[in-house]
Order: structure tokens, then sequence, then C-alpha cells
């Protein structure tokens, strides 16, 4: 068995014990100890949720791009187990991080959905994630699928700014943005649990990360073992 | 072979082959027509509202006519095991890559103006003075969506379920593209001064460079033998 997967094995509950700490002590201090906001009152909550979960998806994907290009240049499968792990993850995150805007969007601006320059980018990310697992249901092949998978996400990697910086431009030639969530100036009472809510989602995200690489590494080794006593059983 | 003449071999394969066969062009024109027609009828031909729709409806009928002629190129090579022939030959892949894309453009492009005509006289578009402008535009569009479309296109066709995939994987990728080609046209067909919509056709170019030298730098993995 793979040295990292036994890593994994051995400190993942560490990542796991320390996020939940992180995330019980955030969601204290930002649903009970902070204070409301003073335009958005008791609504503002939801932003210890909505912008951890919306950092944790770029970090999902920074992720699948670096464990791609190793991929392609070392070609270790342990690590497309990893990339693989970190999209199924991404399209979590970056689902929950658009569910948890628009429930937020409802109130604060009014509509559930707009064409914001950043949900357009999440969107798109979410697609780009989704086809990312879907292509490789569609091949069977482990060493093709893993190749083909590490393309799309690199191609994905330098779509993705392209993507972002296209859509800003596209929505401020139109019009400028007449409400942006970047109007409230954060206070410390705020930052802190934000920032603590931050760090419990990204263990959180790193622990999961973690037992689904084994996951993934797990059921290779069980289909290739399979094989062989299939092959045996016909010999 | 040289790395130039390479791609002007392939070029020239694909052209001789589509001359014969005739197969991915007709496939292409007779679907953007159906496109075109159903978009007549979906929206109201009044002239107001084809000002505000006729961008969109020209380059959603050129996208969906160019993902036709994209997964084709790649899929004629499997008859005869063409492209394992291609995977193994001693020339650079990225010859191929650009050969293809190449080929792709001239395909898409000559449907595209096949169609123009047709968006002429269905919506009642006065662009004669335009077309130098709507030209670059349309080719600026082309090469980007075919960057993209021919490396997807070299991928999907190694794997199952290929006519899905190529739109899903190419469409979400494509949206600087269909930006840049969109706010381009609309800028050039409402009569906005050109100083107005130059930055989109900058952008659409510099899309496109990107595009071709990402898919130029990855397809030796995608058509890995």
């Amino acid at each position: 068995m793979s040295r990292f997967i036994l890593w994994l094995r051995r400190y993942q509950r560490w990542f796991g014990l320390a996020g939940g700490l992180c995330m019980t002590a955030g969601l204290y201090l930002g649903l009970v100890k902070s204070p409301p906001d003073y335009y958005q009152g008791e609504v503002v909550r939801i932003m210890y949720l909505h912008v951890p979960l919306a950092q944790t998806s770029l970090f999902a994907y920074a992720t699948l791009f670096i464990c791609s290009v190793w991929y392609l240049w070392k070609r270790d499968p342990v690590v497309d187990n990893a990339a693989h792990a970190a999209a199924g993850l991404g399209v979590f995150f970056t689902a929950a991080a658009l569910v948890t805007g628009s429930i937020w969007a409802k109130p604060t601006w009014n509509t559930w959905w707009t064409w914001d320059p950043r949900l357009v980018s999440f969107t798109v990310l979410l697609l780009i994630l989704i086809g990312y697992l879907m292509l490789r249901m569609f091949i069977d092949e482990p060493e093709r699928q893993a190749r083909f998978a590490a393309i799309l996400a690199i191609v994905g990697g330098v779509d993705l700014p392209i993507v972002k910086f296209s859509v800003e431009w596209w929505r401020t030639l139109h019009q400028p943005l007449s409400i942006s969530p970047r109007g409230v100036s954060y206070s410390t009472d705020m930052l802190l649990p934000l920032a603590i809510m931050a760090v419990g989602v990204s263990l959180l995200f790193t622990y999961m990360l973690m037992v689904r690489t084994q996951l993934l590494y797990l059921r290779q080794l069980l289909e290739a073992k399979k094989g062989r006593l299939l092959s045996k059983a016909q010999l | 072979m040289s790395f130039f003449s390479a791609i002007r071999w392939i070029i020239w394969k694909d052209l001789l082959s589509e001359l014969r066969s005739r197969e991915n062009f007709s496939s292409m024109l007779f679907f953007a027509l159906a496109v075109i027609l159903i978009f007549s009828f979906s929206f109201s031909t009044d002239q107001e509202a084809v000002r505000e729709l006729i961008a969109g409806v020209i380059w959603v009928a050129f996208g969906f006519t160019a993902i036709i002629g994209l997964g084709k190129s790649f899929a004629v090579e499997l008859q005869n095991d063409c492209l394992e022939a291609l995977q193994i030959n001693p020339i650079p892949k990225g010859a191929i890559y650009l050969g293809k894309l190449l080929a792709n453009v001239i395909f898409i492009f000559s449907v595209e103006l096949l169609l123009l005509p047709l968006f002429v006289i269905f919506f009642n578009l006065d662009i004669l003075e335009k077309l130098p402008v709507l030209l670059v535009i349309m080719i600026g569009g082309t090469l980007g969506l075919s960057a993209l479309g021919t490396l997807f296109s070299a991928l999907t066709v190694q794997i199952r379920a290929r006519e899905v995939m190529l739109p899903i994987l190419l469409l979400p990728m494509a949206v600087p593209v269909f930006i840049g080609a969109v706010e381009a046209t609309r800028g050039l067909l409402g009569g906005a001064p050109f100083a107005f919509y130059r930055p989109w056709i900058d952008l659409l170019l510099v899309f496109d460079v990107i595009f071709i030298v990402v898919s130029f730098w990855v397809i030796d993995f995608v058509l890995d033998a």
C-alpha cells in the first residue's frame, strides 16, 4: 500500500478534530456572540457560512489543478485519486456556496439570482467540475481516465481566471453593480469568527479530501484485484 | 517532414476528404438552417426586438454549428483506425492539432459565410458597410471556439458518449469567447462607434491566442498513443 495513503490514514483524524473545533467555535462566535449588522441585521450571519464555503471551493479547484499538473508530470495514480477526490468535493462546496449565496441574496438584494460577475464565475466553475466528473464516468481504463481528467482540469484552471475577467468586464461595461456585498466593511467582532470559520471549513475540506482519496484509492485497488482474480479463474 | 509541411498536409487531407464526402459541411449547414428557422419563430421579428437579440441569435447559431463540425473533426478519423495512424505518426502532435484547428476554422467559417445572407433576409439586417469588421469578429469567435473545440474533440473521440461530452466540456469553457464575440457584434450591428466595441475585438483575439497556446501545450497528452 502506498506510503502516502498510510500517512493519510494516520493523520486524518487530527485534521477532522481541528476542523470540528474551529467550526464549533466559529459558529458560536458568529451566530451567537457577534453583533447583528447595522444595515442587514441578523441576516448577515449567513456570511459566516457562505464566505468560507466560497473560499474553500476555490481552494478545492487549486488542489485539483496542482494534483493534475503533478499527475501529468510524475504519473502517480495516488495523486490522481487526490485530484478526483478534490473535484467531487469541489462540486459540493461550490454548490453549497451558490445556494447559501442565493439565500443571502434574497433578503439583501431582493432577488434569488443576479448576473453578478462572481455568480457567473462560480456557475462556470460548477459546470466545469461537473463536466470533469462526467468525463471520468465515461472512461473505463484507469490510466486514460486520469490523463484526460488532468488535461481537462489544467485547461479549466487556465480558463477560469479568463472567465472571471471577461464576465467582470462584461458587466462593468454595461452598468456598475448597484448592489454589492462589498459595501459592508468588517469590524473585528465579525472578522474573528469569519477567520476562524474560514480555517475550520478549509480543515474540514482537507479532512474530507484525505478520507475520499483513500476511498478512491482502495476502490481502484479492489477493481485491480477483482480483475486479477477473474483472469485467474478463467485460466 | 517539417512542422509546417505537416500542418499543410493535415489541412489538405481534411479538405480533400471533405470535398469528396461533403458530410461535415452539409450536416453543419442544414443543422444551422434548422436553428435559424426555430429562432425566427421563437422571437418576435419586429425591428426593436431584433436589434436587442440579433447578436446573441447569430452566435448561438454559430456556436451550435461549430459543435457539430468540431465533433466530426476527429470522429471521422475513427474509420479504418486513422486516429491510431495519426497518433503513431512521427510528426509533432502540435502540428496535428494546428492542422485540424485550421481545417475546422475553414469549414466553420465557410458555413458561417453562407448563413450570413440568411440572417440578413430573415431578420432584415443592414450589414453591407459593416461587413469587414463583422468578418474579423466572426474569424475571432470561430478561432476561439475551434481552439478549445479541436482539443476537446481529440479528447472526447477517445471516450464513450462523445457526442454528449463535447458540448458539456466546450460550452462552459467557451464563455469568454461567446461574451467577446456577442458584445463586439452587438456594438457593431447596434451602430455604436468603433472605439466603443473595439476592446472586445482585441480581447477576443487575446482569448484566441491563450486558448491556442494552452491547447497546443496539452495536446501531446491527449494524443499520446
